[in-house]
């Protein structure tokens, strides 16, 4: 067990740094147990490489030997176990049974043994019109292809998640369709098939004659280019979860597995939840790298979208996607699609964007233990602040306006926002919004009326609000109004309204408070700010939002409003509103893992 | 989730025709087409046999256990067999699993002392067995199956012919038929693993503590039970009730797999809370609702009403202790129990606990390495751990300049 009291903080610090590599390593539910190639041709089932190579001392032939005897009970089970619970089978059984039948071709292939699932995209080998070579002609130009379909398996542990199967069915397809486009390009499957086939029947003899079982895989590997590559894709997903495998150094096939990017702690943000979120983020949201923009470009593959360099050239944590559309000269959709793009793959985030008026708090799974790697890296990066110093300044919601010293250099300033930047990226903060919900006091006279009462949360449903309007393209004097400059797509509830008290305005807010109840109307009109034409005209149109889903920079944004002014009708109506403070629900999932 | 079998099949290797379904209940399920997919994850080579296998083709999942019994006076030398089920392919099959391993290892014991399969008339009764099956997995997910089994035995009547062991048909000699086997078979659904239980965790029951009955459960259990209050956590109900602390946190850890208990912290009127996304439910969801009005209204007094519960959740925040909340709201609680608000809060995560965590950040260089102020052990843990209480250690750590407090 690690023992904290030896040596210095830096041993102990490695020691836990150790302990972290270790996970990633040892069997977890995410990582497969081995990579299977399989084909089925005129020359039958073959097995042709699988990585990690079988362990040496289990021969088929002891195997056979237990199995005569009638009496012994059949523990043959237990002898193929390894303590990963993963039995390993031979590898004629594998070709039996993974080589399937065509009729299994082309769709999801899923076969569980005891604690073993097997998940694969068995494929057909469409062969082209073979040259016609004459009769007398004794060798054939090209040789006659002989596979007629192939499989590549992953073996994963059988109580793995289903979204962890059904990302391995996606990768086992993919690298399908790479290996058939290049078997009928240049037959590439059907040549590094044989090279395995006489490595490993080169091995078989060597065996016969030297005695000693030896794995003919370990010597594919050097020599076949099919084999290193299964062996990549088994060894990325085993560790960071993101690969890119050149098939014949030709076809680029990469694949990432949120399980393995998107953890915090122990837990992984499942990829449905993930998602979910990705659908609901809204132009207001503003993106995130998790690296440099520099580290990231630098990632990126030769021919990739000049959009998706524009847009990590230009985002920025203050920046919502709107402006990020407007400053990248793209389309706000186009805007979202490589923003999920890029949170999927693990390299970004979404966030509300920075400004002072923002309140963070530490998130309830941020990681503040004094040896955390964490803590360290912060140290390295910011030279005399420690990370659970800063951390502590967040115990209490605190708004970045706060830590605004006028006698302090604007350097400082700037760092803090940075420090703040870094832990938003390391998951540990969570940002509060506020929350509004109409709950009117219950009347003193009708109490039966107030059970069957619903609140008003719940009869005004299905509104949809997912188009952002506003009017004004003011000049952001404060960090606030850069939530409000936004070019209007439709016009929702913020029409031009004339001013005044007109006949046309009082039945707007007469037709907006129907949705209330008799009592909740009469609650409301009695409250002394009613009595104000145009506070109660705000309050009817902002009564929609108040059923506890909309934050306040959302009502901000969607009608165009100062937080100033959006305050003050709260405190103006507080005896009919109820408020509060939590995590957006939407963007939360970032900081912590759904339970 | 409820697994509904849509097929139970026997399927053996027939000497002269090979891999075959023998029976099949409903008839004609499984196509041609299908077996002819699928037989070779049925009938298997050796070194697959009494191995559960699960095949997905064709829009059906398969699970069987492959039997191979090895005999001389078996055609071929062997008698291979498979009793199995079909569901559709996007069922969860985990819980049928134990089952067909169950029946396989019957079956195999069934022919072993009886020649139940290999016996025609025998192998027959295996149709009505399986419709049982069948129709009770589906409607219960239990069955119980009585099988009468008639055992060759040498009888001491011989009929002048000489031979030894014959099934005579006589009167009340012959009919050696021993006891029925029963086999007893159930779906469990696999629940996910409990969390690990700690000695400042309080259980507090889910559902009413008399829908369940005590006599079904050990006697550790038993023994405990009396003390889940859903106010006192693992160490007290262990002093209490006498059990040893690792005892209860098991104990404990059982029942949450069951669902009959969850977990909530320590209350203490110097607890911090806040509100969580969910605390709107509230409004949304009626039942919800009705449970928490339900469940917070003082005893004896009239039901609570929604707004003043939702003001009550709403008014913890970081920063505010419960007393603050008591002095504050005083009106709204007059018809809410308080403890009972944060413990409903709590069971549906409505709000969250905020816990104090202290951080040596600065030390001399000759004083130990910080055992317990690591930000890894809450006070709560702390407290426990050693026995100083809240306010003790609130003193002890405040005044320490080397010690900085997180709240998460």
């Amino acid at each position: 067990m690690l023992n904290p009291l030896v040596g210095s903080p830096d041993d102990s610090r490695s020691m836990y740094r150790q302990s972290q590599n270790n996970f990633y390593k040892s069997g977890d539910k995410t990582s497969p147990i081995s990579v299977i190639l399989v084909s089925s041709g005129s020359r039958g089932n073959k097995l042709l490489f699988r990585y990690p190579f079988q362990r040496v001392d289990e021969c088929p032939s002891s195997l056979s030997a237990k199995q005569r005897n009638p009496y012994a009970l059949n523990v043959t089970g237990d002898v193929l176990e390894d303590q990963d619970g993963d039995s390993r089978f031979s590898d004629i059984i594998l070709a039996t049974i993974l080589a399937t039948k065509s009729d299994m071709c082309g769709k999801k292939f899923e076969l569980k043994i005891d604690n073993v699932r097997f998940v694969g995209h068995p494929t057909l080998l469409q062969h082209s019109p073979i040259i016609q070579v004459s009769k007398t002609d004794p060798s054939p130009k090209r040789e006659m292809p002989t596979m007629i379909l192939f499989n590549v398996v992953f073996a994963l542990r059988a109580n793995a998640d289903p979204s962890v199967i059904c990302c391995m069915h996606n990768l086992s397809r993919r690298i399908a369709i790479a290996l058939q486009h290049e078997e009928r390009r240049c037959q590439y499957l059907t040549r590094e098939a044989k090279l395995m086939l006489a490595v490993q029947d080169e091995i078989t003899t060597m065996t016969e004659t030297d005695g000693g079982p030896q794995s003919p895989f370990r010597q594919i590997l050097p020599k076949c280019k099919l084999a290193r590559d299964l062996k990549e894709a088994y060894d990325s997903l085993c560790t960071t979860g993101v690969m890119r495998l050149h098939i014949n150094s030709w076809l680029e096939v990469s694949f990432c597995l949120p399980h393995k990017i998107h953890r915090i702690g122990g837990n992984y943000i499942p990829p449905e939840a993930l998602e979910r979120s990705l659908k609901a983020i809204r132009p207001y949201h503003a993106l995130l790298l998790l690296e440099s923009d520099k580290a990231l470009l630098s990632e990126l593959p030769l021919d990739c979208s000049p959009a998706m360099v524009r847009l990590i050239k230009t985002c920025s944590a203050v920046k919502n996607l709107q402006q990020l559309a407007q400053d990248a000269d793209l389309a706000l959709l186009q805007i979202f699609q490589i923003a999920a793009h890029l949170v999927y793959w693990g390299k970004a985030i979404i966030i509300y964007p920075l400004c002072e008026n923002n309140v963070y708090m530490l998130s309830p799974h941020a990681n503040i233990s004094l040896y955390s790697p964490l803590a360290e890296q912060f140290a390295q990066q910011f030279s005399g602040h420690d990370l659970p110093s800063m951390l502590a300044k967040f115990s209490l919601p605190v708004s970045l306006a706060e830590f605004r010293n006028p006698l302090e250099a604007p350097a400082q300033e700037a760092q803090l926002i940075q420090m703040v930047v870094w832990m938003l990226q390391h998951r540990l903060l969570i940002q509060l919004h506020t929350y509004v919900c109409l709950l009117v006091p219950p009347s003193e006279d009708e109490p039966g009326l107030r059970d069957e009462e619903l609140p008003l949360a719940a009869r005004v449903g299905g509104r949809s609000l997912s188009t952002p309007s506003a009017l004004s393209f003011g000049s952001p004097t404060s960090s606030d109004d850069m939530t409000l400059t936004s070019p209007s797509i439709e016009n929702s509830s913020a029409e031009l309204v004339p001013g005044g008290d007109s006949p046309l305005n009082k039945r707007m807010t007469e037709t907006q408070l129907t949705s209330l109840s008799e009592h909740e109307r009469q609650v409301i009109l009695n409250i002394p700010a009613a009595q104000n034409p145009e506070d109660l005209r705000m309050f009817a149109r902002l009564l929609h939002y108040f059923r506890g889903h909309h934050h306040l920079e959302e009502i901000m944004y969607n009608e165009n409003m100062r937080r100033s002014q959006l305050k003050t009708l709260f405190d103006k109506f507080r005896s009919v509103l109820v408020v509060t403070n939590h995590e957006d629900p939407i963007i939360s999932i970032f900081q912590s893992p759904m339970d | 989730m409820a697994t509904r079998i849509e097929c139970i099949f026997f399927s053996e290797f027939h000497p002269t025709l090979g891999p075959k379904i023998t029976y099949q209940v409903p008839e004609e399920y499984i196509s041609r087409e299908l077996f002819d997919t699928v037989q070779v994850y049925i009938i298997t080579k050796p070194e697959l046999q009494n191995k559960l296998i699960t095949v997905t083709a064709m829009d059906k999942k398969l699970i069987g256990c492959p039997v191979c019994i090895e005999h001389k006076k078996y055609s071929r030398n062997a008698l291979l067999f498979n009793l199995g089920f079909v569901c559709d392919a996007h069922t969860n099959t985990c819980a049928l699993e134990p089952i067909v391993k169950k029946l396989s290892g019957y079956l195999t014991t069934l022919e072993l002392e009886s020649g139940f399969i290999s016996n025609e008339e025998s192998k027959q009764k295996l149709l009505p067995i399986m419709s049982t099956l069948l129709e009770d997995l589906n409607a219960t997910g239990a069955c119980t199956l009585p099988i009468a089994v008639y055992k060759l035995q040498p009888t001491s009547h011989l009929t002048g012919s000489g031979c030894c062991s014959s099934l005579t048909i006589q009167g009340h000699i012959c009919n050696t038929r021993n006891d029925s086997n029963t086999i007893h078979l159930k779906l469990i659904q696999l629940r996910r693993d409990p969390p690990i239980v700690q000695e400042y965790d309080v259980p507090v029951f889910a559902e009413c503590k008399d829908l369940y009955i005590k006599s079904q459960w050990d006697l550790t259990t038993q023994q405990i039970l009396p003390y889940i209050d859903g106010f006192r956590h693992i160490q007290k109900i262990s002093a209490e009730a006498d059990v040893e602390l690792n005892l209860v946190r098991i104990a404990v850890q059982n029942l949450l797999y069951y669902g009959v208990v969850t977990l909530v912290s320590i209350f203490q009127y110097s607890n911090v809370y806040c509100t969580t996304p969910k605390v709107q439910s509230l409004i949304d969801d009626k039942s919800i609702q009705e449970e928490c009005l339900g469940y917070v209204t003082k005893q004896g007094q009239k039901r609570a009403s929604l707004r003043d519960v939702f003001q009550l959740y709403c008014g913890l925040s970081p920063g505010t202790t419960m007393r603050d909340l008591c002095s504050r709201y005083s009106q709204q609680l007059q018809r809410v129990d308080e403890r009972r608000l944060i413990q409903f809060g709590l069971m549906k995560c409505l709000i969250r606990r905020l816990q104090k965590y202290p951080v040596k950040v600065a030390r001399d260089e000759r004083s130990r390495l910080p055992r317990l102020y690591t930000g890894s052990h809450s006070y709560d843990e702390i407290c426990c751990k050693t026995g100083i209480s809240y306010q003790e250690l609130d003193e002890r750590l405040e005044n320490d300049p080397n010690i900085v407090i997180c709240w998460k």
